[in-house]
């Protein structure tokens, strides 16, 4: 006996990650898809918490710069700037001129190689198979050489001091930075064609996971995602810290707010920070780069400081409670990453699986920052 | 359309020019001078002796609490050919734990724990985990063999 | 005659010779195809690539099938045990009877087939049905969520490869590879029907399953699709057939659209100069899909869908319409050309208007520095296109 029924179609589970390629570390995404579309995604954080906040409230304040730079391990300088910009509020320590130039040709040249990174990246979640990567790998492996050269390090650069950077440049590194940027604005212009006329690139990174300013606003998203949707907000100009009001820089802004006007905001930041490079790398002054009346102990009062850098993801930000001591009493990270995942749900509802992975690509989260 | 063949371009051309990687085990990259790999300790030549005295400085200040160290007197300043009272005795570093921070370098009295900036201090991969665990010789072994360049960072 | 063929008496030993050496002559290639694809990948993204194993890596593909067979063929529990067993199978086997009816040279080839292209299309489109074996046994829902994709895409792309080669049939009139090819020994098809080529040059990539269409496998959304809970020798059956099919599909192209061995020869050119006229077509061919691979990005699967059913399969149609109004009212065989020319454009115009790129422009903000900015005017996002 034959009894006819309608076809029933049920939503599926899809558990996206912890171990995907395309969840940049291991975040984990459960998508109820219909089909190919999603209806629903679940995020779930908190497979990479090293307890970094608490681990800092544990150490004096020289030697919790180790771990700033883990929290958000493709923008280091800016982790420990923010840090070190805390710490100087709390004790009250003078930047030298000369420092202060190091901090910020240092901070630009590590947000051209986060962006790199992001660039390379996102080629592979749309599905470029590995060559916007060595693409971008390329230009950032030059930088990273510099980095090298300059604090010894490749990745964790424990380089910036309370008061300073431990040691003065190299020798060449003005000349070694000269050489470097042409070639970077080359490499750009290459990702440039291989991406951003790409008629299949565009297809699909154009009206994909659109945010509104306002919506960017209420969701206390920053740095490119906010700038991507039309709000020109970056600390940098608006709170000027350290000495950026001394150099002669556009913040770029989308109009759209997709996928697309997010890479292209952090491909046009890029080349303003060739610009911030070059201006400083001319201003350049000499003299000491640590204070000349550096406490050998940092002691700080009773006193709660906050501090926050425009970092290559959005404000990074350090909130400090000193309760006199060696060592502070609370330690807070204002991760951008964490902040600008909590648009995820809202954006993704609605578009293809494929769709789901350009978004979270063009988030452009790191899973250290997201979980500290 | 056009934008496609223009990337396609881009590789082809890319193709027609020299790769930039290296074959990395058979070629090595120079490194840097300050190149900051796992510390090490120095040796004084000139009384033949290591430089540490063990005064636990460096093993305080470490965020990652890798070091060990255990100090005894000095049997060369008892012959007068040594200006050192205490002398390090045993030394234990574990390179599994260390952070590579560069805390230790500088918060030596003596300068005698520095940064290895050669290619030995990082191709250290071990099948067994407690064989990162260095002790006094083979943290020495390095400066003694006189194989660590001299570094300009200081 | 059949150079492929062997001629021992006993119709049966015969065959299983010839079986044997199609099979060690196409893992042959596939080894080789394998390393020059990882090579040419290589040296498009800046790379040295293999470089260990034998002179520049040369047997880099050897150890890698050595491994590949050392290792433990994994099945998980939850998978339908025979299905998934039998899925690398449903794939393996179509890729090998298409090799039957293709021919080398004028005198190499296995089968002298006459309805030899309707052959290929009809083996070529049994594929699919091992993806769907491989997705559905596996229960694993990425290797479902590829599989469904597959099947969408294999069969929708079916059709214009069909239209496609069908316009060759009609301007030939033959099914026959070998006549096809012989009917190119002065101008190659490609010339009378440039969009035919057009069109079977993408759908032989949906096929394959190569970026810019490889939705099924896409390795940043489904990672690997059907493939995802293969091992060992099973996977790589899988990666084997792959790489058969696309030299399969670049002979196959070689000899319908560009000629063959005849062109720019003639059919009296000598063997040797057949088969490298042969090599080198394929080799061309195989070339343009790695160089294509590693350039693009992968389309969506609504986006790879609509530009089936919507450029390809209308203009697979005008195709065969424009061979039809000239075979049929007998205009000059020179029309052909103008009216494919055209129909190539319009192609263009179309995949062109579909994803025209208006240059997007950022604004820039070069604000004056104050310390206590107020918070910015919230503009209203702009209606999306």
């Amino acid at each position: 006996m034959i009894q006819e029924h309608a076809l029933d179609t049920v939503d599926i589970n899809v558990n996206m990650g912890p171990q995907h390629p395309s969840t940049h570390g291991v975040f984990r995404m459960v998508l109820t898809i219909d089909g190919e579309r999603v209806v629903d995604v679940e995020p779930h954080i908190g497979y990479m918490h090293r307890g970094g906040e608490k681990l800092s409230e544990t150490m004096d304040y020289r030697q919790a710069i180790g771990y700033q730079d883990r929290t958000d391990y493709l923008a280091q300088f800016q982790n420990e700037q923010a840090y070190c910009m805390a710490v100087e509020k709390l004790i009250g320590i003078e930047v030298p001129e000369r420092a202060e130039y190091i901090r910020v040709i240092l901070c630009e040249l590590n947000r051209i190689t986060s962006h790199m990174m992001f660039v390379g990246a996102f080629g592979i979640d749309l599905g470029i198979f590995g060559t916007t990567f060595t693409y971008a790998f390329r230009e950032r492996e030059r930088i990273q050489d510099i980095f090298e050269e300059v604090s010894g390090e490749r990745l964790m650069y424990g380089y910036f001091r309370p008061g300073g950077v431990v040691w003065d440049l190299p020798d060449n590194f003005v000349q070694r930075v000269r050489e470097v940027l042409p070639q970077t604005r080359q490499g750009l212009k290459d990702l440039d064609t291989l991406l951003t006329d790409n008629e299949i690139f565009v297809a699909r990174s154009r009206g994909v996971g659109a945010i509104s300013g306002e919506d960017a606003i209420n969701w206390g998203l920053t740095g490119p995602m906010l700038r991507a949707s039309g709000v020109p907000w970056d600390l940098r100009k608006d709170k000027p810290y350290s000495i950026y009001d001394r150099f002669a820089f556009e913040i770029p802004v989308g109009q759209f707010g997709d996928v697309y006007d997010r890479y292209l905001v952090r491909m046009e930041e890029m080349r303003q920070s060739i610009r911030i490079v070059e201006d400083a790398l001319e201003q350049l002054p000499e003299g000491p780069i640590l204070p000349e009346k550096m406490p050998r102990k940092l002691r700080g009062p009773v006193a709660e400081v906050y501090a926050c850098v425009e970092g290559a993801r959005g404000e990074y930000g350090i909130y400090i409670v000193s309760k006199s001591g060696d060592k502070p009493y609370r330690l807070k990270i204002r991760s951008p990453s964490f902040c600008n995942l909590s648009a995820l749900r809202a954006i993704t509802i609605g578009n293809y699986v494929a769709d789901a992975v350009a978004i979270l690509g063009s988030i452009d989260i790191v899973l250290c920052d997201v979980d500290r | 359309m056009i934008g496609v063949l223009k990337g396609m371009m881009v590789t082809f051309s890319t193709a027609m020019r020299k790769p930039v990687t290296i074959e990395y085990p058979s070629v090595h990259r120079e490194v840097p001078q300050r190149d900051r790999a796992f510390p090490i300790l120095l040796w004084d030549n000139d009384v033949d002796e290591p430089f540490c005295t063990g005064c636990h400085a460096c093993e305080r200040a470490c965020p990652v609490e890798c070091m060990t160290v255990i100090m005894k007197d000095n049997p060369k300043h008892a012959d007068g050919t040594s200006k050192r009272r205490k002398i390090i005795d045993e030394f234990f570093i574990d390179y599994g734990r260390c952070m590579r921070c560069n805390i230790c370098v500088e918060v030596c009295n003596f300068e005698a724990i520095a940064m290895n900036n050669t290619w030995a201090g990082h191709e250290l991969s071990k099948f067994d985990r407690n064989e990162l665990v260095l002790d006094l010789d083979q943290l020495m072994s390095q400066h003694k063999q006189g194989k660590i360049k001299e570094w300009v960072g200081e | 005659m059949l150079a492929l063929t062997f001629d021992v008496g006993n119709i049966w030993l015969d065959s299983l010779l010839g079986l044997v050496t199609m099979v060690l002559l196409m893992t042959l290639v596939v080894l080789m195809l394998i390393y020059v694809e990882r090579k040419v990948a290589a040296r498009m993204q800046m790379r040295l690539g293999p470089m260990r194993v034998g002179p520049h890596g040369t047997l880099q593909t050897l150890a890698d099938a050595i491994k590949l067979v050392g290792k433990e063929d994994l099945r998980p529990a939850s998978a339908n045990r025979w299905v998934f067993e039998l899925a690398p199978f449903a794939i393996f086997v179509p890729a090998f009877m298409a090799f039957v009816v293709i021919p080398f040279t004028r005198d190499w080839v296995v089968a002298f087939l006459d309805l030899g292209l309707l052959y290929i299309i009809a083996v070529g489109g049994l594929s699919f049905i091992g993806f769907l074996m491989a997705g559905w046994a596996s229960d694993n829902k990425y290797a479902l969520l590829g599989a469904m994709r597959a099947a969408a895409q294999l069969v929708s792309y079916e059709i214009p490869m069909v239209l496609a080669l069908l316009s060759i049939a009609m301007v030939t009139g033959t099914l026959n590879l070998t006549s096809i090819v012989g009917f190119q020994d002065k101008v190659p098809l490609i010339v009378w029907q440039p969009l035919a080529f057009y069109i079977f040059l993408v759908a032989t990539l949906a096929e394959l399953e190569r970026q810019p269409f490889d939705i099924p496998t896409a390795e940043s959304e489904v990672v690997g699709g059907p493939f995802i809970e293969y091992s060992g020798i099973r996977w790589s059956m899988f990666m084997l057939a792959s790489y058969a099919n696309l030299f399969i599909y670049s002979l196959l192209g070689s000899a319908v659209f560009l000629g063959g061995w005849e062109w720019p020869f003639g059919s009296d050119a000598g063997l040797w100069l057949q088969i490298l006229l042969t090599v080198l077509k394929t080799s061309f061919l195989i070339l343009l899909f790695i160089w294509i691979r590693f350039t693009l990005p992968r389309l969506r699967i609504d986006q790879l869908m609509s530009y089936c059913w919507k450029v390809l399969v209308p203009l697979g149609f005008l195709q065969v319409l424009i061979n039809g109004f000239v075979l049929v009212y007998e205009w000059p065989d020179g029309l052909l050309l103008p009216f494919s020319g055209a129909g190539l454009l319009l192609a263009g115009y179309i995949t062109y208007k579909a994803v025209r790129v208006e240059p997007r422009s950022l604004r820039m903000v070069p604000k004056p520095a104050t310390a206590t900015a107020p918070p910015p005017s919230v503009p209203a996002p702009a209606e999306l296109s």
